[in-house]
């Protein structure tokens, strides 16, 4: 009888070792995949408000360090024409400049979850980084189908000390490569309030590359479309790029 | 510096085939002063182009016409208690404007950033004060809306990762006439420090005297961070003047000091204050005379008394409609003013603005004066 108790131990501990490990092996690869180590990229974001009125907003984007700084500038519409922001040590700190004043501010980081330009993302889903990774427990929960896809679904608990952007999150990861197609956003109410879909994988110089991303706000019923129209990964940042002085240019 | 501007950048600039841009913008007001109501208004287009003839140059200009209507003459005299039911007369008449607001050309250099021209130049990190701006003054009511340019020559300098070094001098005829501001910003315990000097001739004396400007020298810093997760900012300056006046040679100081703090709460309700120091304002309200109204009105002085708080709140209530609040409180005369402000952005580039503003004190105080106001605002930016 102790034999077989210790023979089922050992048989619970290597197997749930083996899902924890998966899990792992899957959030660090979204997170590579999702970080790809320079970029720039021409995009828009097209928002559809609860009552259903769109808006469509088109930037530049430039990102260096795998998403650890990034700068942002908008060309349309004529009302925010130039006005950018400039996330440094995966949006930790944000500033941003307004054309109209030539002013450039720093955010405190309460603005971090806050939505940029009214849209369903926030200054914290933009930043990038290893969140996932450091901030969330992940725990492996079996092979899914999402969207016709076979997909790895990873648990991730965000860990109260590191104050993570979500308390909980679901992530839906391709078998084939691990590249993610779904997130499921929780609040402290156990609510889904929140889902982002990648779709239109594309490879883009080696690597893959979601040209349309949706996040839909279900407390809100409102929705944003983040289109890549252009993006290149063999973009080098020149020295001091990511500072103040190009934010304003 | 003008005569520059308009014979040299403006034409390269409209040869450089530019892009255009800019806005229409009309206002109505209507407001309450005395028991008597005004109604006045503008229609305003702002046309702004740039050009980059390559990588390394900018060259740009921003044009305002400006048509009045409505009251467009007012008597200095009725907004200064005690002196409203006096029969005195200091007409000042508000006439159409075309402006040629801005023309500059920047030059992107790999150790510096060089802009010549009229331009806008924006100090501090204050909302609604800025005690280290020696060039502009700002409408507490719409702190937020753009400065006139100023004619000069400003230089960026990366100094190193986080410490850059910035000049702007603004030329006169000799060099002591000459405005002129440095400053120095870098990145310390999470806070973007500012330490700057600067050194001008101010005309602390209104059209009510013939007193030559006075030397005025500014040290000040500022710094914004957050703490705990609050938004906050503070921004000084040591001001030293030194002028003579009817009683001989004067020499004064004073500190200004903005304190602020801000934050956005989970349901995106946005909350700013400020707390201002002026030492040159007066302290009492029996003490305030007509040149420090007249100084106040004309921007010369930050404000009119010497203690202030301003806050302001807002919160995007429905789809493209954002509800705020702005307050301004004079410490000192016991006087306030609220204006709460409804921004519905109907269509894309076009926003609709109505700001009710309610006067608070008694008839010889800062803001009780008035009774109240009405702005809309219309602006359908291109």
């Amino acid at each position: 009888m102790k034999l077989k108790l210790f023979i089922f131990t050992v048989l619970i501990s290597t197997s749930s070792f083996g899902a924890d490990d998966l899990a792992k092996q899957v959030v660090q690869a979204v997170t590579d995949l999702m970080s790809p180590v320079n970029s720039y990229s021409v995009g828009t974001q097209t928002i559809r408000t609860s009552s259903g009125k769109i808006r469509t907003f088109e930037f530049e984007g430039w990102s260096a360090n795998k998403g650890e700084k990034t700068l942002t500038r908008y060309t349309k519409p004529a009302a925010i024409r130039g006005q950018a922001f400039l996330m440094l040590n995966h949006a930790d700190d944000i500033w941003t400049y307004f054309p109209r004043t030539k002013r450039v501010r720093k955010l405190a980081s309460h603005a971090k979850k806050q939505k940029v330009q009214g849209s369903d993302f926030t200054y914290e889903d933009m930043g990038g980084g290893d969140a996932f990774l450091t901030e969330f427990d992940a725990s492996y929960l079996g092979e899914h189908v999402v969207h016709d896809i076979n997909c790895h679904q990873v648990l991730l608990m965000g860990i109260p000390a590191k104050d993570p952007p979500y308390p909980k999150m679901l992530l839906w990861a391709r078998v084939s490569d691990m590249f993610p197609i779904q997130i499921d956003y929780y609040d402290e109410n156990d609510f889904n309030n929140k889902t982002l879909v990648l779709n239109n994988i594309q490879i883009i110089e080696g690597v893959p590359t979601a040209m349309k991303m949706v996040m839909t706000d279900h407390k809100e019923h409102s929705s944003t479309i983040m289109e890549t129209l252009e993006v290149t990964y063999k973009w080098d940042p020149p020295a001091d790029f990511f500072s103040e002085r190009t934010l304003k240019k | 510096m003008r005569r520059f501007a308009i014979f040299h950048l403006l034409p390269l600039l409209l040869a450089a085939q530019p892009d255009f841009f800019g806005y229409f913008e009309t206002e109505g007001d209507a407001m309450q002063l005395n028991t008597e109501t005004y109604a006045f208004g503008y229609n305003k287009l702002r046309l702004g182009m740039e050009s980059r003839p390559n990588e390394h140059v900018l060259i740009g200009a921003n044009i305002n016409i400006q048509q009045y209507w409505g009251q467009t003459t007012w008597n200095l005299f009725d907004f200064i208690p005690g002196y409203s039911e006096l029969d005195l007369q200091m007409p000042m008449n508000i006439s159409d404007t075309l402006l040629l607001d801005n023309v500059y050309m920047t030059l992107h250099m790999p150790w510096a950033d060089m802009t010549v021209g009229r331009q806008q130049i924006s100090r501090g990190v204050g909302y609604a004060w800025n005690p280290t701006d020696i060039f502009n003054s700002k409408s507490l009511l719409d702190p937020s809306y753009e400065q006139t340019g100023v004619p000069g020559v400003r230089v960026d300098i990366p100094l190193m990762y986080n410490l850059s070094f910035s000049s702007f001098i603004q030329p006169e005829m000799d060099w002591d006439l000459s405005a002129k501001q440095i400053w120095f910003k870098s990145t310390l315990l999470g806070f973007d420090v500012e330490l700057t000097a600067a050194q001008t001739q101010w005309p602390y004396w209104t059209a009510l005297s013939t007193l030559p400007p006075v030397d005025k020298r500014l040290w000040g810093a500022s710094a914004v961070g957050e703490i705990a997760g609050i938004g906050a900012w503070i921004e000084s300056g040591r001001y030293t003047m030194d002028g003579l006046d009817t009683h001989g040679e004067f020499h004064h100081l004073w500190d200004e000091v903005v304190w602020g703090a801000d934050y956005t709460f989970e349901n995106s309700l946005y909350v700013l204050g400020e707390v201002l120091f002026n030492g040159l304002g007066e302290v009492n309200k029996r003490n305030v005379q007509l040149n420090n109204y007249f100084q106040s009105f004309e921007g010369i002085t930050r404000s009119l008394m010497q203690n202030y708080v301003f806050v302001y709140a807002s919160h995007p209530t429905l789809d493209y409609v954002t509800l705020s609040l702005l307050s301004i409180s004079n410490l000192n005369d016991y006087s306030a003013t609220v204006a709460p402000q409804v921004d519905w952005n109907i269509y894309e580039n076009t926003t609709i603005s109505l700001q009710s503003s309610f006067f608070f004190g008694d008839n010889d105080t800062e803001f009780g004066i008035q009774d109240w106001g009405l702005r809309l605002r219309v602006r359908s930016d291109f």
